[in-house]
């Protein structure tokens, strides 16, 4: 389950900084060669970043890459160890869980509710900000498979 | 009381960070945990992920992920190589030459690259290697393949520096990136100072001059490479482009220059390399995205404003709390990567030196070159790693070397604290 997400991940991510590169070639070929800037390639790319930064932000959570300072984790050993990193991971889980999942379903629902739209391209926001609680709820199953997979503590 | 929510944001956060919690998330949580105590749940945790998304929405931002990009394609492309063939011909020749050779390839690398890692991997790969058969000590090789890395943060095109932009609300990018070119080089000069000293006590080998043939060829080689600088940064100092579509620009020469010239990236690594850089740029963007919303969390709190006093009550001394400052940032610096650093504490700086007088232009620059010292030293120092990674040699063998380079260092973020001039010339030169 864990590789068929992950692949999928690695293929919208391939997509999206294609289609932002693209985006924002276009917009400077528009503006000096054709000179009739387009309107909606800088609103568009904006959205694009949000979706690139979430969702790559879950993929290097499943492969465990984000920055930390792993001192004390690498001291410990095991049934200390393990208890440890069950902890931070479980920690990753609270807040991918709270902020990202609860605030930003509420953030969705709130601006379909306001029925905000983006102001070139007409896109409900709630669209944009879907990004939100969907890579939350990756975030939440990486780091609980995380988890589960940890060497069991030697008795 | 405010002190309290205050209290609660710090500790949680240097717990969190001290378990091992990746940074971002370490971030975000003490966020989350200080608005909840004042906040009623739903709204604060809303405005958080709100926070978040929209901190990431920004145009100027895409820059990032550009740069990126062109920084992956001439990893890949032979352009590092060229460059150090370039740096070869020019400083050569010096007691010490080698060790030029990698500080002014750094130099060149992560200018065009605008990343320290890129560079320190990129340059000291094949550096490391080429110094120790002439002679040179692998422990002074990659301590000055380190710290020399880190000066292509400053000489632009730099990311760190837009991330300053976006932290400090809108300071111009084209200025700021001319206000790196000085300091860089001072900073590259301070280093080079100390490894001619070092490489003529121990009687390092010089190289060989190179003829005129040598180095009209090696120049040429190296000369779309740098063409490229030109480009950027001429185009967004002259205001013909943004630093966005500069970066945008620099992506489709930077593919083409690696793909149809020097033909050393195909088709099929494009999809490998796309991955690369959206790793990359998620790592980065999840800390800004966490990094902006415990920053609102701090102006909520009014942590900015009491700092602020706290200082002034210290001393009104200018040169004084500039000190000050620098050394909270230096202890920063040490544990805690760039980008979160310069997103958290440019907001909580930024007024009071400027209630100083002092431009925001000049105090990105000290802030940037602050941090990059951090990036050298343990134990969260991402150019430390990778430096000693390429050069296969452990951590308590390369300190030793590094510390005279440390005082480098630091000398030349007094000289550019102090001096502002060194600084703000050349962009008052162009008009900013």
């Amino acid at each position: 389950m864990k590789g068929i997400l992950m692949n999928a991940l690695e293929k919208l991510l391939v997509v999206l900084v294609g289609v932002i590169t693209i985006d924002v070639i276009w917009q400077v070929a528009s503006r000096y060669i054709f000179n009739n800037p387009s309107s909606f390639t800088d609103e568009l790319a904006g959205f694009l970043l949000i979706w690139l930064g979430l969702f790559g932000a879950a993929y290097v959570t499943g492969r465990d890459e984000h920055l930390a300072i792993d001192i004390l984790p690498q001291k410990l050993e095991g049934k200390q160890k393990r208890r440890l990193q069950i902890l931070i991971y479980g920690l990753v889980i609270i807040f991918a869980l709270a902020v990202m999942v609860v605030g930003g379903i509420n953030l969705v629902y709130l601006t379909f509710l306001l029925e905000q739209k983006s102001a070139s391209l007409q896109v409900p926001l709630g669209f944009v900000y879907i990004s939100i609680p969907l890579s939350g709820i990756l975030i939440c199953y990486f780091s609980l498979e995380s988890i589960l997979n940890l060497q069991p503590a030697k008795a | 009381m405010d002190s309290i929510e205050v209290l609660i944001l710090i500790l949680s956060f240097v717990i969190l960070l001290g378990i091992g919690v990746p940074i971002a998330y370490s971030i975000g949580l003490s966020a989350m945990i200080t608005l909840l105590v004042s906040m009623p749940s739903l709204p604060a945790l809303t405005t958080l992920a709100q926070r978040m998304a929209t901190a990431l929405d920004s145009f100027s931002l895409l820059a990032i992920p550009f740069f990126i990009l062109a920084g992956q394609f001439m990893n890949r492309g032979g352009i590092a190589t060229r460059l150090i063939d370039l740096a070869k011909v020019l400083v050569g020749r010096l007691p010490g030459g080698l060790a030029f050779v990698n500080i002014i390839s750094c130099m060149l690398f992560g200018a065009i690259s605008g990343s320290a890692v890129a560079a320190a991997s990129a340059i000291g790969g094949f550096m490391v290697d080429r110094m120790e058969k002439e002679g040179y000590s692998k422990s002074f090789s990659a301590a000055i393949n380190i710290t020399s890395s880190t000066t292509g943060l400053i000489i632009p095109p730099s990311n760190i520096l837009i991330i300053y932009s976006l932290a400090s609300g809108g300071v111009s990018i084209a200025a700021l990136f001319l206000a790196g070119y000085m300091p860089g080089l001072l900073l590259g000069m301070s280093l080079m100072t100390v490894a001619g000293v070092w490489a003529y006590v121990k009687k390092y080998p010089v190289g060989q001059t190179a003829g005129f043939q040598e180095f009209t060829r090696k120049t040429l080689r190296a000369f779309p490479s740098l063409l490229l600088l030109v480009i950027v940064i001429g185009g967004i100092v002259k205001g013909i482009f943004t630093a966005t579509e500069a970066s945008a620009i620099a992506v489709v020469y930077t593919a083409v220059l690696s793909m149809v010239f020097y033909k050393e990236v195909r088709w099929k690594d494009v999809p490998g390399i796309f991955i690369e850089t959206s790793k990359t740029t998620a790592i980065v963007m999840l800390l800004i995205g966490t990094s902006m919303g415990m920053s609102w969390v701090m102006s909520f709190e009014n942590i900015p404003q009491e700092v602020s006093t706290a200082l002034i009550t210290i001393s009104d001394n200018k040169y004084v709390i500039l000190l000050i400052i620098n050394l909270i940032l230096l202890c920063v610096g040490i544990f805690m990567d760039m980008t979160p650093a310069v997103l958290i504490f440019t907001p909580i700086f930024l007024p009071v030196v400027e209630d100083l007088g002092m431009d925001p232009v000049h105090f990105g620059i000290v802030m940037v070159l602050n941090l990059c010292i951090g990036l050298c030293t343990p134990p969260v120092g991402s150019v430390l790693f990778v430096g000693v990674g390429v050069a296969k040699i452990s951590i308590q063998k390369v300190i030793k070397p590094l510390v005279p380079l440390f005082l480098a260092m630091l000398l030349a973020l007094l000289l550019v604290t102090y001096f502002p001039e060194i600084t703000l010339w050349l962009p008052r030169l162009f008009g900013f």
